[in-house]
Order: C-alpha cells, then sequence, then structure tokens
C-alpha cells in the first residue's frame, strides 16, 4: 500500500484562455508541506524526482528527496525506482556537502532496504561499499541511518556475504568502541548476524576484549546483543576457543534480570561448550544452578538454549553426576508444546542416563 | 484585396483548373484586442466570418471600378506596352462587335428606343455618382465587464430574519471535516504502525527460526564432538590394547630367553672349567716341573744310554758280520757249523758292546750309516723298550739283557 499524501485538487490545464499554471492563487493552501516537492502523477512521478535530484540546487535536492522518501513506502515504486537508476545517484548524494542532503538519502536507503526488492537493488549496486564513507559523518542520524541499512542487509546471506566481503568488520569493530548506545546496538545486531557467516576477520581484531566489555554495560540490549554477537562467533569451531574465555561473564549473565539477555547468554554458552575446555571452565563457574531455573521456567525463550547446554555439560562425568537428581525437570520439558524443546529434553534425558560400559 | 500568398496547386492530371491563389476562407478580424497581462497569445478556435459582412470585400460597383495602377511613373517600355496593349483590345473590341449579334433593323417606321423597364427610372449618364464616405474603425475596447446577471424577478418575495447561531453550528459543521482529517490520519498511522508491525513480525519469525536453528546447530556440532571423542577413545584403547600385547610378546619371548640361557648356562661352569681343563691350563705345578724338566732331560739320557746300546749292538752286529762274513769265507767249504754258532753268539756281543760303548763314539758315524738297513729292526726294538723304561728307568739295562 502506499503511503497517502493529502494532497490538495490541482486543475492542470488551463480554465481561462491565457492563464496556465498549476496554482489557482498565488498563496498556497494551508496544509501542504511546503519542504516536499510536488510529485508527478502515476508512472512519471519518479523519473522526475530523479530528474530534480541531479539538479544543482541543494533546495530542489532536498525537496525531491523528501518527497521521495514517502514515496519509497510503497514496494512497487521501490522496484522502479532501482530500474531507472535511482540508486547511482543517490550514491553520489551520499557524499554531498549539505548534511540534510545526506540525511535524507540515508533514509531513503534504510526504507529501502526494508523491502526485498530494495535489498536486492542495494546489492546489485554496491551500495554498501559506497556507504562504508560515511563511517565519521559528524551528523548522528546520518551514521544512524547508515548503520541500520547495514543491520537490514546483514539480515540475509548475500548482504552478509557483501559486508563480509567490503571489509567491514574490523571498521565496526573500532567503532563499536566510540559510538552513541543506540549505533552501538545497530551495530552489534550487523555483527551478529556477518559473523555467523565467518568469524575470522573479528577474531583477528581483538573482538573479544570489546564484547567482553560489552557485556557488563549498563544497558539491557546492549548486553544481550552482545552476547549474540558472542553467539554467532560461537559457531565457529575457531570461534568456540576463544569464547571459552568469557564463559565466567557469561554465567554470570544468566542471573540477569532480563528474559533476553539470560536467552542470548544462554545461547552463546550453547556453543561454547561444545569443546571440552568450555565444557570444564562452565563446570567450574557453577553453570548447572542457573541453567536448571531457565529450564524449569515455563515460558522462558532460553529454555531451548538451556536444554542444549545442560545436553554439552551432561556429557562430562561430573555434569551427569549432577544432572542424574534433576531428571524430572527434563520429564517436565517433555509436556512441552514446542517439537523442539520436546526433542532436546528427550536427548538430554539419553545423555544423562548414558554409562560407558 | 489583400494580397493572397501564391500557391501553386500540386494535383496534375485530375485538376482541370489551376488556381493562382486558390480560394480560402477567411478567418474574422477580432472584434477585441487582447487583454495587455496576457502572457502568450492563446490558440482560439478559428472562427470564420461571413463573407457578406466583411470589411475587406468590396462592395458596391465593380464595374466601373478605378484601380490605381502600383506605380505612376513608368517607363518607356511599359508606356509603349500599354499602348500596344490597348490597341490590340480596341481591334479585339471591334471585332467582337463585328461579331456579335445584334438586334435586327427596326421596320419601316418604327424605331428602336433603349428604354428602362426598371421600376425606377435610373439617369444613366457618363458621370458616376461619388458619393463621400468615410470609416474609421474603432479604437480597441477593452472586454466590457460582464454585466451582472440578474434574472427576472420571479415569486414572491418573502422576508425572513437569521438569528446568530442558526446557520452556521460549528459542532455539526466540523463534522464531516473533520471525520476526513481524522480519517485520513488514521489510515496514515495504521499504515505506518502496519507497516512496523510487518517488520516486526518478520523480525519475530526469523529470530524464532534462528533459534531453533542455533540450537540445531549446537546438537549437530555436540555430536561431532561426541562422535570425534569416541573415536579418539576408540583410537587411544585400540593402541593402547596393541601396545599390551606387544609388551606381552616381549614379556615371553624374554622368559623364554632368560630359561633358555639359564638352562644353557648351568652346564657353562663345569664344561668351561672342563674344557680349561683338558686343555692343560689347570695343572699341577710340581707335575708340570717334572714333566717339563724332568722328563726330557730323563728321556735325553735314556735316548743316550739307548743310543749307546744301539751302538754296541751296532757294533757288535757289525762285528758279528765281520766274523761271519769271515767264518763263512773261512767256512765256505763248512755251512752247517757255522748254524749253531750264531745265536750263542749273539748274547756274546751284546755283553761285550757295554763295555765298548766309549770306544765305538768315535765310529759312530760310520756305524750308523751301517745301521740304516737294520735300523728299523732295531728301532723297534728300542721303542718297546723305551715303552718300558718309561715305567722303570732303573732296570732298563737289566730287562734288556733279560728279553735279549
Amino acid at each position: 500500500k502506499s503511503r497517502l499524501l493529502w494532497q490538495p485538487e490541482r486543475e492542470s490545464f488551463p480554465g481561462k484562455p491565457g492563464m496556465a499554471s498549476t496554482r489557482i492563487s498565488a498563496q498556497l493552501p494551508p496544509d501542504i508541506d511546503p519542504t516536499k516537492a510536488p510529485i508527478a502523477f502515476g508512472r512519471r512521478a519518479l523519473p522526475k524526482l530523479n530528474e530534480e535530484i541531479q539538479s544543482p540546487e541543494p533546495l530542489t535536492q532536498q525537496h525531491a528527496l523528501m518527497a521521495l522518501c514517502d514515496l519509497v513506502h510503497d514496494p512497487e515504486k521501490v522496484y522502479q525506482a532501482i530500474q531507472i537508476g535511482f540508486v547511482e545517484n543517490l550514491k553520489t548524494l551520499l557524499l554531498h556537502h549539505d548534511s540534510t542532503v545526506r540525511q535524507k538519502t540515508t533514509e531513503i536507503l534504510c526504507i529501502m532496504a526494508m523491502h526485498n526488492v530494495g535489498r536486492q537493488g542495494l546489492i546489485q549496486k554496491g551500495v554498501i561499499s559506497a556507504l562504508a564513507e560515511l563511517f565519521d559523518d559528524p551528523v548522528d542520524i546520518c551514521r544512524k541511518n547508515m548503520h541500520q541499512v547495514f543491520e537490514m542487509m546483514a539480515k540475509f546471506p548475500e548482504g552478509a556475504a557483501d559486508i563480509l566481503h567490503a571489509g567491514l568488520i574490523p571498521l565496526l569493530m573500532f567503532k563499536l568502541k566510540s559510538e552513541l548506545d543506540e549505533i552501538q546496538e545497530l551495530i552489534l545486531d550487523t555483527l551478529s548476524n556477518c559473523l555467523r557467516v565467518e568469524a575470522s576477520e573479528a577474531l583477528s581484531s581483538g573482538a573479544i576484549t570489546i564484547l567482553k566489555q560489552k557485556l557488563t554495560h549498563s544497558s539491557v540490549t546492549i548486553r544481550s546483543k552482545a552476547a549474540r554477537v558472542l553467539l554467532a562467533i560461537g559457531t565457529h569451531p575457531e570461534g568456540k576457543v576463544v569464547v571459552g574465555e568469557v564463559i565466567p561473564v557469561l554465567v554470570s549473565l544468566l542471573e540477569d534480570t532480563d528474559p533476553e539477555v539470560q536467552a542470548s547468554a544462554t545461547g552463546a554458552l550453547m556453543f561454547a561448550t561444545v569443546k571440552p575446555q568450555g565444557r570444564f571452565s562452565a563446570l567450574g563457574a557453577e553453570a548447572i544452578p542457573p541453567l536448571l531455573k531457565l529450564v524449569a521456567g515455563e515460558t522462558s525463550k532460553a529454555r531451548l538454549s538451556a536444554i542444549k547446554t545442560l545436553t554439552m555439560l551432561a556429557e562430562l562425568p561430573e555434569g551427569r553426576r549432577k544432572l542424574l537428581d534433576h531428571t524430572d525437570m527434563f520429564q517436565q520439558c517433555l509436556n512441552d508444546p514446542c517439537e523442539a524443546v520436546k526433542r532436546a529434553a528427550e536427548i538430554a534425558i539419553c545423555v544423562i542416563k548414558w554409562k560407558p560400559y | 484585396m489583400l494580397p493572397a500568398p501564391r500557391r501553386e496547386a500540386a494535383a496534375p492530371s485530375a485538376v482541370p483548373y489551376c488556381y493562382c491563389s486558390p480560394p480560402r476562407a477567411l478567418p474574422a478580424r477580432t472584434k477585441y484586442r487582447a487583454p495587455p497581462e496576457a502572457a502568450q497569445p492563446e490558440k482560439e478556435p478559428v472562427r470564420y466570418a461571413n463573407l457578406m459582412y466583411d470589411r475587406r470585400v468590396v462592395r458596391g460597383n465593380t464595374y466601373a471600378l478605378q484601380v490605381v495602377p502600383a506605380s505612376t511613373q513608368l517607363d518607356l517600355f511599359e508606356i509603349q506596352r500599354q499602348r500596344e496593349a490597348r490597341r490590340r483590345a480596341l481591334a479585339r473590341k471591334r471585332a467582337k462587335e463585328q461579331m456579335q449579334l445584334r438586334t435586327p433593323e427596326p421596320v419601316e417606321g418604327r424605331e428602336h428606343v433603349h428604354v428602362q423597364t426598371e421600376l425606377y427610372l435610373e439617369e444613366i449618364s457618363d458621370r458616376i455618382i461619388e458619393v463621400d464616405m468615410e470609416c474609421q474603425t474603432d479604437a480597441f475596447l477593452d472586454r466590457p465587464p460582464t454585466p451582472f446577471f440578474i434574472p427576472a424577478k420571479t415569486g414572491r418575495d418573502v422576508a425572513t430574519q437569521i438569528e446568530e447561531g442558526e446557520l452556521f453550528d460549528f459542532d455539526v459543521e466540523v463534522e464531516p471535516i473533520l471525520e476526513v482529517l481524522v480519517g485520513k490520519t488514521m489510515e496514515q498511522a495504521l499504515l505506518e504502525v502496519m507497516e512496523e508491525e510487518e517488520l516486526a513480525q518478520l523480525w519475530a519469525h526469523q529470530r524464532a527460526y534462528a533459534e531453533l536453528r542455533n540450537a540445531e546447530l549446537a546438537e549437530v556440532q555436540r555430536l561431532e564432538e561426541q562422535d570425534r571423542r569416541y573415536r579418539e577413545e576408540k583410537e587411544r584403547r585400540k593402541l593402547q590394547h596393541m601396545q599390551m600385547l606387544q609388551k606381552q610378546k616381549e614379556t615371553t619371548e624374554k622368559i623364554a630367553a632368560w630359561a633358555f640361557a639359564k638352562r644353557y648356562l648351568t652346564d657353562l661352569i663345569p664344561s668351561v672349567f672342563n674344557n680349561l681343563r683338558e686343555s692343560g691350563f689347570f695343572y699341577d705345578p710340581i707335575e708340570r716341573d717334572i714333566e717339563t724338566e724332568f722328563l726330557p732331560w730323563l728321556m735325553t739320557e735314556v735316548e743316550e744310554t739307548l743310543e749307546k746300546k744301539v751302538l754296541g749292538r751296532m757294533m757288535l752286529d757289525s762285528l758279528i758280520r765281520t766274523v761271519v762274513e769271515k767264518r763263512l769265507d773261512a767256512f765256505s767249504q763248512e755251512p752247517l757249523s757255522g748254524q749253531t754258532e750264531a745265536p750263542t753268539e749273539e748274547p756274546g756281543p751284546i755283553d761285550a758292546a757295554p763295555q765298548e760303548a766309549d770306544e765305538t763314539e768315535a765310529a759312530d758315524l760310520p756305524v750308523t750309516a751301517s745301521e740304516e738297513s737294520d735300523q728299523p729292526v732295531a728301532e723297534e726294538q728300542l721303542s718297546r723298550r723305551i715303552s718300558f723304561q718309561l715305567e722303570e728307568p732303573d732296570r732298563a739295562e737289566t730287562e734288556d739283557l733279560e728279553t735279549e
């Protein structure tokens, strides 16, 4: 559905001989937005805005961008925009000296990235590398929009691969130290999606120290997202070794008040305990009691991850000994409506009751 | 006459007639001039005027029209041409007049008279009645303001009074406007909210899926890890077992070797000592001394003695031989008496031999040469004697004598 603009009725044909302008009177109607360029009708709208964007006057450009911003909420318009080559012009505008122009351009790219058509188009035209120029932009909102574009693009595989190819991970990690909180959240989201694909670049740029810091941040969302990044790093074998160093902090996060943080921390632990060293350090950090609490909670998001982590820990003889007393809790989980939880509980019971002979 | 644009008619074959300037309907002149503030002249629909009311059309007599020539000054050539034309025209006219049909001559007594038959008589004269008329177009008028249309009054006059607040009730009037405004705002807001909700739903869906995927991935990795551990454990145990078997084998071999070596070595010392003893490493020094020193000396002495004896016997033998030969020679005629003397003579020379031992030493050499033939026999006898004498060296001589 297209976003409706309340446009006044306009007669474009001359009603009287010799009077041929679109304005009936010199005063504009009172409720129109004067900062937007008038949009032509139907299919002519986008090509006209395309021409206006390329005009040398910054005011025209701003008006056109504001109008475009409203139009791109409609996916069909996004598709048309990409077809007629809007994206190249937007790329040049990213480096404009005027901050409003840059802000609006990034906003438009952000909205375009929300649609699948838009994402495909942005990848094809290589917008990500162009956006990377704005990392040090002085205006906050430009950077925020830029990071939002990255976050959106990272959510699906080709976008994540693109971001990795553009070598942005070390930059993102560096920015994590110095940016504002909101932007940090976006960066963490981007990282968690990209690092799921490949983690070697992040590890080489010292990700763990930075993330360890973030795990103890005051903001809840940042903690949970940092834990999620660690989860993503932990899916790779070399990452598991590195995440193993952070296990004590993760175990302390299991007792955090926010369920999101708990869920992410449990997930990260789940991957970190796959390797034996991780398991031993988790056992050493007394991870079992909080995990059992999480399993017991019926509606906790972390249930599945907690069951899986306990399964990992049950592979060790010490863990098995401790968990043999708690098998009834897993029996309870067998009645969970979620199919995956039931399966996980069965597997957990199997592993706990396993004997070497 | 307006100058007409010359247009050659392009139709070649079917058109019988070709206009020099084809006829066209003339558009009307605008009555009023254009308003001063108009930006562009507008393309108005072409209005064709009535030919009858067109000012540009010539009115009045056309048969007596004086056309003013274009130029008053004429060239000589032009004048000549005109004269020629006039002459030709005259000639043509005369010819025409002659050709013309005329009315027949009047009958006798009658006369043809020109008569006007119209209703009103007209004075025909050469002089054209000229009237000077002036005409001037009016100055262009501005468009007069549209007169107010005041329709004719119909109906009855009725008066009424409107109190304040009766006509316009704000609350009622504002309702539709408000509704539209609120409706549009709500619609826009709903759209925005829907968009965000759609996105939120998508992300929630994706998160749930990501959770499941993570769980499955973790499970896969755990199983991988387990498998790896079991495999490694198996390998280690196999290795251990192999090592154990190896050690066992070595141990049995060692035990076997130890048993064999022990058995072998039990005999070792006695056999070694036996061997040593047999090879003469343990000896009684006195015995050895006796053997090494005493006995060789004894033997040499015995040998000497025996040699002496043998020498003696040789001497004796040779003596006997010579004697016998001599006797043989002497008694060659009496061979019977010689046989009985031979054995009795043998001990006799033997008795004489030890006494003559010293004497025969000097004649040892030639004696030994003749002894060579008797040597094996003598040697045999010597060896027998020596073996006897090993045990009893003191009684050697006496026994020797006795055995002889």
